[in-house]
């Protein structure tokens, strides 16, 4: 029997959500290649070093924009309440499918609700020590030897949960891929995943 | 192999630029004079298209006197380059068999990481070309034979060209010279941070080197050598175990459930 599908995310979410996965891909795969030299091979792929030099910074700053945008959009349904410290505190036993004893989740879970405020800081600081790498001639010394170290630093935090975000969006959530696409889960998803979240919708 | 190197005797430097204007001439540069700072100073320091500036650092001597401590800037073509340990363009800096650190245009792409990792903040970007430039030691002249540009020109003999060991010794030497004509604090300048240099120096004053305008105890800034090593490691420890470690629990724990099988109550 094909369940009455649950709207989940509207166009505008799935718009600027696929926008600022596409610009950090660019950010991404685009500082990598300035990473290391086994990895330069990913300029040339983009265009080539100069290109990837000056293209970096402004993919960067499209994802940073983006990123405002799911502030804007986001930000008041990702505060955490108690149930999330709860959940968070058990989410040994949710990366196991042990999910009898966690609070029920609404329409973020306490992990997805982390990964929110993490980009988001990550973003800043990101946005920060970029500029200062961006243009050194204007730049005093000290600022540069602080980007320098940072940006890296915190773009591998960054990169290090994108790719724990892509695996539980696609392989390890079946069903949240679709969401992010087409918009709706099932009746089901929504009552496994986020039970408070489809409670809620479905008084109206 | 042996290396190869510039000697600049500071105690007979008489800051009369012919260097400046060889380099000049050689590299076939133009520049403007940015600005006047009531020094006798071509320029307040290095530009992309200037490589090589006598400093007249200005002193009062003990007699109430003015007295100049003039020194040769330029690249110091490190035996350790923090320029070369920063460029992330493979071939862009590259240091040769005879200790030259040479730049590469075409393979520049303007980062500007250099200019961060060196400790003598001598490499410039240019507005134009958006890549770096510094001394080359005039490898395009050494490579077929000739001394460098600035040394062909240097009327006193202050700036000689040689085998790093040979002016090694020849320092010391004047040294000692200028320890017996009263200069107690004579020494030679070739720092030991950077894994000294091809570019050495005699000084009268060697204990007080930034007189000369010359950095103390230059060394790769720490925040280059922790970003160029460890962070890299445990940053790309960080990715693989990423990945491995998502495939793994995918294959020891799988999907969660999707809440539409058989069974299920929704
Ligand atoms: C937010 C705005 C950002 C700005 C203004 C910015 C700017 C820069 C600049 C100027 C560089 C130097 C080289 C170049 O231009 O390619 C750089 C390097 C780099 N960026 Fe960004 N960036 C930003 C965001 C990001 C993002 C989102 C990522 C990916 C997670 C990232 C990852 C990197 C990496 C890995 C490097 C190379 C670091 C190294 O050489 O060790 N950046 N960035
Ligand atoms: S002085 Fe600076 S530019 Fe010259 S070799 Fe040393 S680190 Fe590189
Ligand atoms: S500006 Fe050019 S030479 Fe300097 S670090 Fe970047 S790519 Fe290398």
């Amino acid at each position: 029997m094909q369940a009455r599908p649950v709207h989940r995310f509207s166009f505008a979410e799935r718009a600027i959500h696929w926008l600022a996965a596409l610009s950090f891909l660019y950010a991404a795969l685009s500082g990598l290649a300035l990473w290391s030299h086994h990895l330069y091979w990913l300029a040339t792929v983009l265009g080539g070093g100069v290109v990837t030099r000056w293209g970096h910074p402004w993919g960067g700053i499209v994802f940073a924009l983006l990123v405002g945008a799911m502030f804007l959009i986001w930000a008041r349904q990702m505060r955490l309440d108690s149930d999330d410290r709860t959940w968070l505190r058990h989410a040994k036993k949710y990366a196991v499918h042990d999910e009898a004893g966690l609070p029920a989740a609404g329409r973020f879970n306490g992990g997805q609700k982390m990964l929110f405020w993490g980009q988001v800081v990550l973003t800043l600081l990101l946005l920060a020590s970029g500029v200062v790498l961006w243009f050194p001639e204007w730049m005093p010394r000290n600022f540069r030897l602080a980007a320098i170290l940072i940006h890296p630093i915190v773009a591998a935090g960054s990169i290090g949960m994108i790719i724990l975000h892509i695996y539980m969006g696609t392989a390890a959530v079946p069903g949240s891929f679709r969401a992010m696409i087409r918009g709706w889960v099932t009746p089901g998803w929504a009552t496994s995943h986020h039970p408070k979240w489809y409670r809620e919708i479905s008084k109206n | 192999m042996h290396t190869v190197a510039k000697l600049v005797d500071t105690s007979t430097c008489i800051g009369c630029k012919a260097c400046e204007v060889a380099c000049q001439e050689w590299n076939d540069q133009d520049f403007t004079i940015s600005g006047f700072d009531g020094s006798y100073q071509t320029l307040p320091d290095l530009e992309h298209n200037f490589w090589n500036l006598i400093k007249f650092n200005e002193l009062s001597r003990e007699d109430g006197q003015m007295t100049w401590n003039m020194a040769k800037y330029q690249c110091m073509h490190c035996v350790d380059p923090g320029c070369l340990r920063s460029c992330p363009a493979p071939g862009a800096i590259f240091q040769q068999k005879d200790g030259i650190v040479d730049f590469n245009h075409d393979l520049c792409i303007g980062c500007g990481y250099c200019i961060t990792g060196c400790p003598f903040d001598v490499p410039r970007l240019s507005p134009n070309s958006k890549k770096v430039y510094k001394c080359s030691l005039c490898s395009d002249r050494t490579a077929v034979g000739l001394e460098p540009a600035c040394i062909k020109a240097c009327p006193t003999n202050c700036l000689t060209f040689g085998t790093r060991e040979d002016l090694i010794q020849i320092a010391n030497a004047r040294a000692g010279e200028l320890k017996q004509d009263g200069h107690a604090g004579a020494g030679i300048y070739n720092p030991e941070g950077v894994g000294g240099t091809h570019v050495l120096y005699v000084l009268k004053d060697a204990a007080d080197p930034e007189s000369y305008g010359l950095p103390k105890d230059p060394k790769i800034p720490w925040t280059v050598s922790l970003w160029q090593g460890p962070v890299k490691w445990l940053g790309n420890l960080l990715f693989t175990g990423g990945i491995l470690g998502a495939f793994f629990h995918y294959l020891r724990y799988g999907p969660k459930p999707t809440g539409d099988e058989e069974g299920s109550d929704a």
